[in-house]
This record gives structure tokens, sequence and C-alpha cells, in this order.
């Protein structure tokens, strides 16, 4: 009965997991070996062998950090990064606050539409920015008729900054936002009765209680942009890291290491920020520490500050909702070159598209739901053995998964083929033919957003409610069952709706699957007409679509979320 | 599998609705670390079948450890945990049967008052209809019957604290563990809660463990009461033995005021006197046993002013409190201070700051400890 | 969606997945992997499903890069039966690749030769079936806009006039941007045609990633010309856009191809599909206005509207340049590499040097001086110097540079990073030579 006193304190000590949670975390681990690592590393590989023999080596990282042309991409992707982040900030900063610390007509609204410039098909937003900002678009030619002069939004690294924070703000206004609900009154109150005011008090106390969220945004648009190969393209920017990679991976009889040098820089580059992110924010977490009963203080704006804020809203939704504006302009123009506005309007680009696009839809919404299910049930299982196990090596789960977010589509989607191409199904069709492998690629791709979000979520469940579930007889998985996950569902609907919403609009790893146009979901259409002069309008009008699909779904979402939140508040 | 036998056939239902079937708990050799962190250090602890009990002490002292040690979420490197004849110390939280109440409440934000009750019974496969009784039981048993559709979000704090009581009381556990439990209400609401905590313990007949830092509490309502510090138990007894006879100087220092003296013994035999390092000497009863090094231990109230010049250890009044039924000086010897009670008489007799006096210590109410 | 509904999705699935027939006629599903556009393969599916009831064709869409890869990577199960793409050097790779079978189609009266291209490859691993020529097209309001001339050759291109105004696809990603480079460098010779590469780069606004990057970024006014494929600018005026296009006099006929890839699953239905495209009825469909491409059948041109271009009647269609296949497929990588060293990742020194260089020949044209005249030669040469000779690039020491990991050669990139910082350097000296002349004139 008793333990003897000198048994390995290891083995007397408090059990480290359970069984049930090993087999889950072999279960988890052998997921993403078998659909993240594999699938990379038989690509990778190739950037560690040396010319000739095949053997080990590192000289083609000497040659990365030799080659002029692969630095000066390097430096290019930290400055577009930083300033991007910088900019994003600059939008979604005023945004936030606003919405959730001060009585605002439309807050509801404003959260809503921030969250929909993520949702952009690919091609659509460069398009759609070139034709709004580009040096003849929009803009500048009123500008040039008007003063003379012009403004290069577009040109270089500044067109990719102004695009890429538009597009991914939302990642810093999402979470910047549930920092800022989360702040008790009374620390502002406390900061108020000592004399604080106005912008003071929101630098010194609101904001840096609001970090763990700004960061963990900031962090997350950081990795999107220094990994995102599309955009850059589409603007025709090539000296960064991410274009290098993908130039080099797919051009015809080139067999060169140094895409898939590229490829490894970009995951520990991706890896190490999110690191740092995590690092900084060690014992950073208030929320849990700042519940005073005082619930969110939502202060009255005077007249004229609001006056000033609504200018400032409506100016960045204005900024950031053009490219769905000017996607919206193309979908329905006739011919739209070299002016201000399109020649004519016409609704038979819809009429086009309408006949096609029914079987797009349903594997868009088959995809982009089985992906995100997949992702909110492994984000809520490594979320889970990570915080409330000590299960050696939990902490691994969640770097693995994370690192997905550095994987080129490209890197994934041929490791995937590689991987899976000779597996027969037993009809004899090859597995990586089979749709399965698409949502497959999805979730890998979108899991480390809905990973961050039940990450959340399951820091803000107080661990004394398990305690008392436990205590009143129910194990862990029942506890899990009908304590955490219920507790937990804003964060896991808000992680399937980004992992959803950003999966169906998603390209480069499905372009290399998709086998069957039977199987294609909208954004490969979307790809295939826009690869001719005729198909502009009609693949405007399946991006439109796409996005008010994708928008309509996740307005649904939002509304049991607060109708979940409603009840449990009782109001 | 016994557990849930024990259960059944204890579903009889008594008076109360509800009928736990009590246990005693023995805590025998328990050693827990974190890292180089040794918190409980070699604890070993009886506490009766239907006894209410305590754990004082201050934060850190590793009370709070202990009591999730017997509801499971903390295990021992060493040791053993008995519930009745039982060693629970490898067993989950959820087979032991003893029921918590957290010092935040932890009720679940997403379930009404009755599911959040129901909970346990829920998860013990009891039957539909016997839920619904014994929830009703368990709110009646708080007074909060009325209440049951609500959320937690709408009940005041002491709602919320009677409801994480019936909830764990419903499923009639083996101990009802208390961590804290009134340390998030006002004053007044603390001790009617106080109250009725002991009037349904009382009724329960359900050994209960008590974790707090308030002695007031402690004293107030518990049997006995096991004073820790430093991952040690320093002295257990009944409030009164612990308040008289303090086996430590850290538990005499902690429960109530005490005035402790420097000094050493001389003398031998019936001779021995304490030589006050202030000066002045005390008595020391021939049956004391008094350990090398040791402090001269006693209450405010058991030193009596004289008039200056009169036997005794001599100072100067330093200060005067006012307390209604007590005047408490505070009085100079030598380095120190020693506090001294007197019962409140009239104005006219109360002695002036500055004033020369002579204190007189009765030594069998004064204790002679060393650590 | 629960795990019941999972698995019945899985079993309607594996239900839906085609049974592949074995037939006399050809039957069953065809799969077809193309790079070209739905206005393209739409009306082709369409027309060769009715010839061929019973068959159905399913269109595979990726861009010729990713869709020589994607054989690769499946060749272990290969489900594709026909290639179906612009570039001939696409096919050539494949070729290499043992991903193709021959197949001699029966179809006659088709021409050994369009332009100067051959039309069918030498063993009949793939055939052409249709023929676009390379030129220039343009916006006309961004034309209008910045007053600037229409132009009609090649060398137009490199006057100062144009200077920001031209975009192009790099040739590494596009291969008929390559063949039409080649073309240049076949019918000048390899540093003369150099030469007129990096003039005429020098003048260019961007180096697009895609082929229709082109035409889109001149469609939308970002940039008033481009060097296209005609097709390209036809299909846009078919769709109202305002845009025009010229062949140069000295332009190459560049043929679109097929080929059936080697263990195709339903090898009947794909012969019998190349054998559609090169009949007369598949011919025919090539005149669609949203296809606008050149047949390879004489006797189509008969049912072509006026204007159409006929490259077996007008010899400045392609005639002058003799194109050897075999040169440039050894030098493929080398002059793609050259390319993007050369002038796409060094295009902002480039185009600095030629700035400079439009300048000074402006200030010497008012007021001459020759010694300036010599500096501003000087600078023209620095900038048309190659790091490599013609012979070089064709030799097996480069070559193997270029080909992964089978022999132990000289690194990729390590050869890249001369030959770019070679170029940085010459055109920043260029600058300075070009620079001083200007200054000798004043």
């Amino acid at each position: 009965m008793s333990i003897a006193l000198d048994t390995p304190r290891a083995a007397t000590r408090q059990r480290l997991a359970t069984p049930g949670q090993i087999v889950l975390a072999s279960a988890i681990a052998l997921f993403l070996a078998l659909f993240l690592v594999v699938p990379v590393v038989t690509v990778v590989y190739v950037a560690f062998t040396e010319k000739g023999s095949g053997a080990f080596t590192l000289i083609n990282f000497a040659d990365f950090a030799r080659t002029d042309l692969f630095i000066t991409s390097f430096w290019n992707s930290m400055y577009v990064s930083l300033m991007t982040v910088a900019l994003a900030s600059v939008f979604a900063l005023p945004l936030a606050y606003l919405t959730t610390r001060f009585e605002f007509r439309g807050a509801g609204v404003i959260q809503a539409l921030g969250f929909v410039p993520l949702i952009m098909p690919p091609f659509a937003g460069a398009i759609a920015m070139q034709l709004l900002f580009g040096r003849n678009g929009s803009i500048n030619l009123l500008l040039d008729d008007a003063f003379g002069f012009k403004i290069p939004f577009m040109e270089g690294l500044n067109g990719v900054i102004f695009t890429q924070a538009v597009h991914f703000f939302p990642f810093i206004l999402i979470n910047l936002s549930t920092s800022l609900r989360n702040i008790d009154r009374s620390m502002e109150e406390a900061a108020q009765n000592l004399g604080s005011q106005g912008f003071r008090l929101f630098r010194r106390i609101v904001f840096p209680l609001a970090m763990p969220g700004y960061i963990a945004g900031a962090s997350l648009v950081f990795v999107k942009v220094f990994d995102d190969l599309a955009t850059p393209l589409l603007l025709n920017v090539k000296d960064m890291l991410a274009p290098q990679a993908y130039l080099r991976i797919t051009s015809i009889g080139i067999a060169d290491p140094m895409g898939y040098v590229i490829s490894v820089v970009l995951i520990v580059v991706s890896v190490a920020a999110i690191g740092l992110s995590a690092w900084t924010m060690r014992g950073r977490d208030y929320a849990t520490v700042q519940r005073g009963g005082g619930g969110l203080a939502q202060r009255k704006l005077k007249p004229w500050e609001s006056a000033i804020a609504y200018g400032v809203v409506v100016l960045i939704l204005v900024l950031v909702l053009a490219p769905h504006v000017g996607l919206f302009l193309l979908s329905i123009a006739t011919v739209w070159s070299f002016s201000e506005l399109p020649d004519g309007y016409t609704f038979a680009h819809y009429a086009r598209v309408f006949v096609e696009s029914g079987v797009f839809i349903k594997n868009t919404l088959l995809y982009a739901s089985l992906a995100g299910l997949i992702d909110v049930v492994l984000g809520v299982a490594i979320a889970y053995l990570v915080l409330r196990t000590r299960l050696p090596g939990r902490q691994w789960l969640d770097w693995t998964a994370s690192a997905a977010l550095a994987i080129p589509g490209v890197v994934l989607g041929i490791g995937y083929l590689r991987t899976f191409y000779g597996v027969k199904l037993p009809d004899g069709t090859s597995l990586a033919s089979f749709w399965i492998i698409i949502v497959l690629a999805l979730a890998i791709r979108r899991l480390p957003y809905a990973l961050r979000s039940c990450y959340a979520a399951l820091q803000q469940v107080a661990p004394a409610l398990e305690e008392a579930a436990e205590s009143l007889g129910a194990t862990k998985y029942r506890t899990v069952r009908r304590i955490v996950v219920p507790l937990m569902m804003g964060g896991i609907l808000a992680g399937f709706v980004t992992s959803f919403a950003t999966a169906a609009v998603e390209l480069s790893a499905t372009l290399m699957l998709v086998q069957n146009t039977s199987d294609a979901p909208l954004a490969y259409g979307l790809y295939v007409f826009m690869q001719s002069p005729a198909g502009r309008g009609p693949g405007a009008a399946l991006g439109i679509i796409a996005v008010l699909l994708v928008a309509v779904c996740t307005l649904l979402s939002n509304w049991v979320i607060e109708r979940n939140q409603s009840k449990r508040s009782g109001k | 599998m016994t557990v849930m036998a024990q259960r059944e056939t204890t579903s009889v239902l008594p008076p109360t609705g509800i009928g736990p079937k009590t246990a005693g708990i023995e805590i025998r050799n328990v050693n827990l670390s974190y890292g180089t962190n040794h918190v409980l250090k070699n604890v070993s602890l009886s506490i009766k079948p239907g006894e209410f009990f305590a754990f004082l002490g201050p934060s850190g002292c590793g009370k709070t450890t202990l009591l999730r040690l017997i509801a499971g979420f903390n295990q021992a490197d060493t040791g053993e945990v008995l519930l009745g004849n039982e060693d629970i110390a490898r067993l989950p939280p959820w087979k032991r049967d003893v029921g918590m109440v957290f010092q935040s409440y932890a009720l679940w934000p997403h379930m009404t008052v009755a599911r959040n009750v129901a909970f346990g019974l829920e998860e013990r496969k009891v039957p539909r209809a016997v839920i619904a009784e014994k929830v009703k039981a368990a709110l009646g048993l708080v007074g909060l019957e009325n209440l049951a559709g609500r959320y937690p979000s709408q009940l005041s704090g002491g709602q919320q604290q009677r409801v994480a009581v019936a909830r764990t009381i419903a499923v009639e556990p083996k101990v009802l563990l208390l961590d804290e439990p009134l340390s998030n209400l006002d004053a007044k609401m603390r001790v009617q809660v106080r109250r009725e905590l002991r009037d349904l313990q009382r009724r329960l007949g359900l050994t209960t463990v008590f974790v707090t830092h308030d002695q007031e509490e402690a004293n107030s309502i518990c049997d006995r009461i096991a004073v820790m510090n430093d991952g040690t138990i320093q002295q257990v007894g009944t409030p009164m033995e612990l308040y008289e006879r303090p086996a430590s100087l850290f538990v005499a220092n902690f429960l109530g005021t005490a005035n402790i003296l420097d000094g050493a013994v001389s003398g031998s035999g019936d001779a021995r006197v304490f030589e006050v390092a202030g000066g002045g000497s005390v008595e020391v009863p021939a049956v004391a046993v008094i350990p090398a090094g040791a402090k001269l231990v006693f209450r405010p109230q058991h030193v009596r002013l004289k008039a200056p010049g009169e036997a005794g250890l001599s100072g100067q009044i330093l200060n005067r409190e006012f307390l209604g039924a007590n005047v408490r000086y505070g009085v100079r010897l030598g380095v120190s201070e020693v506090l001294v009670e007197a019962a409140f008489e009239s104005a006219a007799g109360l002695r002036a700051i500055g004033d020369t006096v002579s204190m007189a210590i009765a030594p069998e109410r004064a204790a002679f400890l060393a650590h | 969606m629960g795990y019941r509904g999972l698995r019945a999705l899985f079993v309607v699935a594996s239900l839906l997945l085609p049974t592949i027939a074995h037939a006399q006629a050809p039957a069953g599903k065809l799969t077809v992997l193309t790079s070209f556009s739905k206005d393209v393969t739409d009306p082709f599916k369409k027309a060769f499903e009715a010839a061929h009831p019973g068959t159905t064709v399913e269109i595979q869409n990726r861009n010729t890069n990713a869709g020589i890869k994607f054989l690769e990577e499946t060749k272990s199960a290969n489900q594709v039966d026909i290639f179906w793409a612009s570039a001939p050097d696409a096919f050539e790779v494949l070729k290499a690749k043992k991903l193709l079978q021959p197949f001699k189609p029966k179809a006659t009266g088709i021409p050994e030769k369009i332009g100067a291209y051959p039309i069918n490859e030498k063993d009949g691993f793939f055939s052409g079936f249709a023929a676009s020529g390379y030129g220039i097209m343009w916006n006309e309001r961004y034309v209008k806009a910045n007053k600037l001339p229409e132009p009609k050759e090649w060398q137009d291109l490199a006057k100062p006039a144009y200077f920001d105004h031209v975009s192009i696809a790099a040739p590494s990603r596009s291969g008929t941007t390559h063949l039409t480079i080649e073309t240049i460098l076949q019918g000048e010779g390899w540093d003369k045609g150099w030469r007129t590469i990096k003039e005429l780069s020098g003048n260019f606004r961007n180096v697009l990633e895609r082929s229709f990057g082109v035409p889109d970024a001149v469609n939308s006014g970002q940039v008033g010309y481009g060097i296209v494929i005609d097709f390209f600018a036809f299909s846009a005026q078919a769709s109202g856009f305002p845009v025009k296009f010229v062949y140069p006099s000295v332009t190459t006929i560049v043929p679109a191809n097929v080929g059936l890839i080697a263990n195709a699953p339903n090898k009947m239905a794909g012969e019998a599909f190349i054998e559609y495209l090169l009949s007369p009825a598949g011919q025919e469909v090539l005149l669609d206005k949203s296809i606008r491409r050149l047949p390879v059948r004489p006797e189509t041109y008969a049912k072509a509207p006026a204007d159409y271009p006929n490259p077996f009647k007008d010899p400045s269609l392609g005639g002058k340049v003799t194109f050897n296949s075999e040169v440039s497929e050894q030098r493929t990588a080398v002059v793609d590499t050259l390319f993007d060293q050369l002038i796409t990742f060094q295009l902002d020194g480039l185009k600095a040097a030629t700035k400079a260089i439009h300048e000074a020949d402006a200030a010497l044209a008012k007021k001459d001086n020759a010694d300036g005249r010599a500096k501003l030669k000087q600078a023209r040469d620095l900038i048309a110097a190659m790091p490599v000779t013609e012979t070089q690039a064709a030799s097996p020491e480069l070559r193997a540079v270029f080909t992964g990991a089978k022999e132990k050669s000289a690194r990729q990139a390590e050869t890249e990073q001369q030959w770019a910082s070679a170029a940085k350097t010459a055109y920043a000296e260029a600058k300075g030579k070009a620079d001083e002349a200007a200054k000798l004139a004043k």
C-alpha cells in the first residue's frame, strides 16, 4: 500500500498522464507526422543534401548566405512583415479600442465587417487593389486629373505592405478585441482615479493589459506575411523569400535545392517568431487575474470625440473593404481598363458562373467545414494536452502544429503527392486523388488558426471548474465533454470560423491536389476563370459568391456565439 | 465499485433528504515537493468521522495543498491518505467520493443552478426521478429552492456559495472539503454563512475539513484545528487547547495575541526563576519543564498592573488603547514592549501614558517555549 | 457531420469513382491536363464529347510548370491521358523524363512546318495542333493618355519613349516567352541577340511571373505595352478591352502541342482526342473568337474571318528564322537563368543604366561630342556583355549545374551569384559611363 521512500521520484510523483491522454497525444502526433511532417520532410530534405553525392551537408545554407539575391530577399521579407504589422496595427487599434471600450453604435457591425478582409479569394485581392490603388488605378487617375500627381501606393514593397495589411489586419483586430473585452473596469477606473486619462490612459494601462492579444495577433500577421507568396507574386515583387522559394520550386527543368533551403529558412523564422511572441508573453496573461467583478467598462464619448471616432472608423473601413468593393465592381463590369470606373455594368458574369458554381459551392462548403471541424477537434485536444496535462513533450504538438503556418502551400501539395500518390485505395485509385486529401491539406494549413483560438479559450477556463467536476465524480473525459468544451464553445466557434473562412478561399495547396473539376472548390474555379481576359468578370463573380458564402456562414456562427453567451449571462 | 455500492444503499432519504455516509480521514507521513520546493513535510494527521476540522495557517503554509491532496488534485510523493479504511492516495479525484467546495465556488456558468447541483448525480448515473428529488433536497438545505432555474451569474456571492455547497453535498460524499469558502463574502455575510455551514454540518454529521487563514473563523465553528506553518503541522487541538496551551511560539503568536520575552532560567529545584532579558524575573512553577533557550510566553490578559515598586517586572506605559470592555496598555520592558489587557471599569481607574508600573504575570498561565 | 454521415459520404464517393472501360470505341473518362483557359478548353470539350458519345472529358487546369511537376510526382500511378499546352519545351522536358508515349496521328494534310518551326516532334512524342505568333499588345487608353507612339517592331520598344511602359513574362516561367527569347538568340546570334534583349529589357516596367499576367496588366491599364502571344490580345479584344496588337516583322510562330502520357489509363480516348484536334472539324474550333489560334491545316483558313493572320500565306509570320529545337533544348536552363539573373532580378540596376543612356543620347543629339559618344558606346557594351559564351552555354559543364543532384558539379546558387554580381557591377559602371557622357555633352 505505501510507497517505498527510495522509489525514484518520477515514478511516485503524480502520474504524468492518464492512459487516455497518452493515446490521444499519440494519435495527434501520428496525424501530424503523417499529414504534416512526413510530406514536408520528403520535400525539404533536399536542402540538406550535397549535390552529386546526396550526402548530408549544410553547404546549401552557406550558398544561401552568400547569394545577394537571397539576402536582399530575406531583409525585404523582414521589412515587409514588420511594416505590415505596423500598418495593420494602425487599422486594427482604433477599431478594436473604440468598439470594445466605448459605447459605440454599430460596434457589432464594425467587428463583423472587420473580419471580412480575411475572406479574400486568391488573385482577386491584388487585382482589385491594382484597379483601385495601382499606378493607373481609380484613385491615381482621379488624383492625376485633379492635381497632376500620383501616389505610389502599390509600387514595389509598398504595394505588398498595403495589400497584406488590408488582408491580414483582422488577425490583430480579433485578438486585440478579445483582450480588450477582458480588461476589468476597475483597471481603468483605478488609473482614472490616479489622474490618468485620454491617450495616456490607453497607452499606460489599457494597451499593456491588452498586450497578450495584440502580440498573438501581430505574430500571426508577421508569420503569414513572411510566408505568403501569392500577394508579392501577383504584385510582381519577386525579391522576397517566399516568392523566391516558389519560383525555384516550380520552374521547369530546374532541380535546385535552393527552393527547399528557402523553405527551411521560412519554417525556422516562422517558428522562431511564434516562439518569441510566446516567450515575451510568459507570465503576462492577465486575463485570469484581473477579474474584479466590475465587468466591462464602456465609456461614453463626447460629441466631438464621437465625430472624430466615426470619421476614423469609416475611413479605415472604406480602406480595408476597398478590395471587396473593387471585386464587386469588377464582377458587374463590362470592361474596366485604364478608367476610374468600369465602362458599363452587367450581370452576365453571374449568369455565366451560375450553372457551374453549384458544384464548387458544394465542394467548398464540404471541404472547408470538414477542415474546420478537424482543426477545432485537434485544436481543443492539443490545447488541452498542453495546458492541462504534464505529458512530457506535449509542447512539441503545439510547435509542430504551429509550424504548419510556415509551410508554403505548394511544398505541402507536392509533399502530399509524393507521400500519398503511391497509396492505393481498394478500388485501385490513388489516395492522393481522393478529395479527402484536399480536406486534410486544408485542415493542416489552417490548424494554427484554430489552435490559437482554442488555446486562448482554454486559458480562460479556470481549472477549478474542472476540478469541481472531477471531485463530483466526472472522469477527465466526462469533464472535458460536459464542462471544458461547453465553456470553450465561443473560442471553438471562433477558431472554426477562422479556419473555415480562410480554407474556403485557399488555393496554393489545393491547386496541386485537385484532380477532378467535380472535386474542385470555388477558389480553383476562380483560378481557372482568371486565366483569360473573358474570365475576369466571371472570376470576380465567383469571388463575390465565395465571399458572400463565407460571410453568411460567419455571421451565422457569430449569431450562435452571441446567443450562447447572452444565455449564460442571463440577459 | 465498492463506492457505487455504498451509494446505492444510502439512497434512502433521511429527514434532510441527503444522507452522506461519512468517514474519517487518516494522513500518514505525507511528503510533497514541487521541484526543490518541499511543500508538505512528513505530515501525519487523523480526522475523526463527523468532525468539523480546520487547517489553519498563514498563506503558503501548505494547508490548501494538503486539502487538494485529500481531494486528489495533488498526489503525494510518499505517504498514505486513508478515507475510512481505504487508501485513496492513488485514486483519481472522481473515484474518491470526497466533496470539495472551491474558494471561487467554481460554478459552471453555462449551467443553471439546478443543472450544477444535478451534475454529480448525473455522473453517478442516478435515475432521473431521484436526481430531481435530491437536487430539490440539497437546494432546500441551503434555502435556494426558488432559484433553481437561474444561471450562476444571476446570483449574489452568498447565493453562489450556497449553490456550491449544495452541489457538493448532493452527491452525499464521505467528507466535505471547504477551501476558504468565506473569503469572497463581505463581513456580515461571512458570519451568517459560517453559522449556516456549522448547522448544516451538524445536521448531516458529515466529516468536514475547512481551510482558512482566519483564526476567528476556525475558532468559531471548528471542533479541532491543525495549525500549519511551512509545510508542517505545528499543533492539533481544540480551539481552546491551542489558545491555552500553544505547543510552539508560532502557534502562540498566530492564535490571538501573545507576549514573548527572552531570558534565562536561574536557580534550581523549587526555586527556579526566569530572568527576563529587560530586567526583572518571574517565578517558575515547580512542574514546569523548560527546554533550553526557552522564551517566556503569556497572554496580555494574564498580566496584572500593580503600583510601582511592588514585586514584578517594572516598566513604563508607552501607549493605551480603549477596546470597550477592556483597556490594552503597551508597557516598555527593556527593549521590548509587553501588552497588558485589563478590564475597563471607569475612566478614573486608568493608568496614564508615561506612568511607571509594575507587572505581575500569573505563573501558572505562562508557558516556556523554545521554538 | 457525425461519423455515420461521413462514412456515408465515403461510400458514395467511392461508388462515384468511375470504372475504366476497355471497349473498342473510345469511351469513358478522358483526363486532360492543360494550361489552357476555360475559353479554350470548353469548346473543345463540348465538340469532342459530341463527336464521341460515351466519352467525358475531365479537364485538370494547372499552369505548365505545375502540370509537369504533377505528372512527375504522380507517375507511379498516372491518371492523366493527355498533356495539352503551348510551350514545346515543356513537352521536351516531359519527353526527357519519359512521361510521354509516342503516337503518330493518322490525320493527313498537315504540312511539316508552320513558319520556321516544325509542327510535329520528330519521334512522334507530341504533335502541334495550332500555332500562335508573338507580338506587341498595347492598351489604347494608356497610350493615348501618356501620348505614346504605336510600335511596329521589337526594336521600337528599345526607344526612350517606351521607358518604363513595357511588360514581359519571365522566360523561366513562360515557355512561350522562352521561345521568343530563343528565337531572337538564334536569329541574331548569341551576343547580338542578348544585346537586343537587354536593350529592350532596359525599358521594361517589370518582368512578370505568369504568362497571363502580361495581358492582364495591359488589359487593366497597369502597363502600356506587353510582349505577348497573339491569342491573349485577340481574346482580350473579343472581350471588349481597348487593346491593339501587332506582329513585328521578325516574329516567331509557336506551335501549341498535345501529347499522350505514358501509361495513359484511357489510351484509346486519348488517341481519339489528338486525332480530333487535328481533324478539319477540330481545327475549325480554333477559329472560335474566344480561342483565336492559328490552325495547322492550311485549308481551315478559308473559313476564317477576313483579317485572320495566315502563316501559310504571309511569309513575315515567322518565316525569317529557322528554329533549331535541339540547340534550344540544350541550353534552356542556361538561357532562362541568365535572363533571370541578368534582367529579372537586376531590373532596377539595368533600368537606371538604360535611363542614363537615354538621357545621354538625348543630350548628345543636341550637342554632339566624340568623347561622349565613345563613353556611351562603352556604357552600351558594358550592358551587353555576357558572362557566358554561346559555346559555354551549351557545354556539359554548365548544363550539369542545372541538372539537380545526379552529378557532382558547381552548385546552381554559386553560379547564379557570380552572374548576378557581374551584372550588378557592369550595370553600375554603365550608368557611370552614361552619366559622364551626358556631362560631356553639356
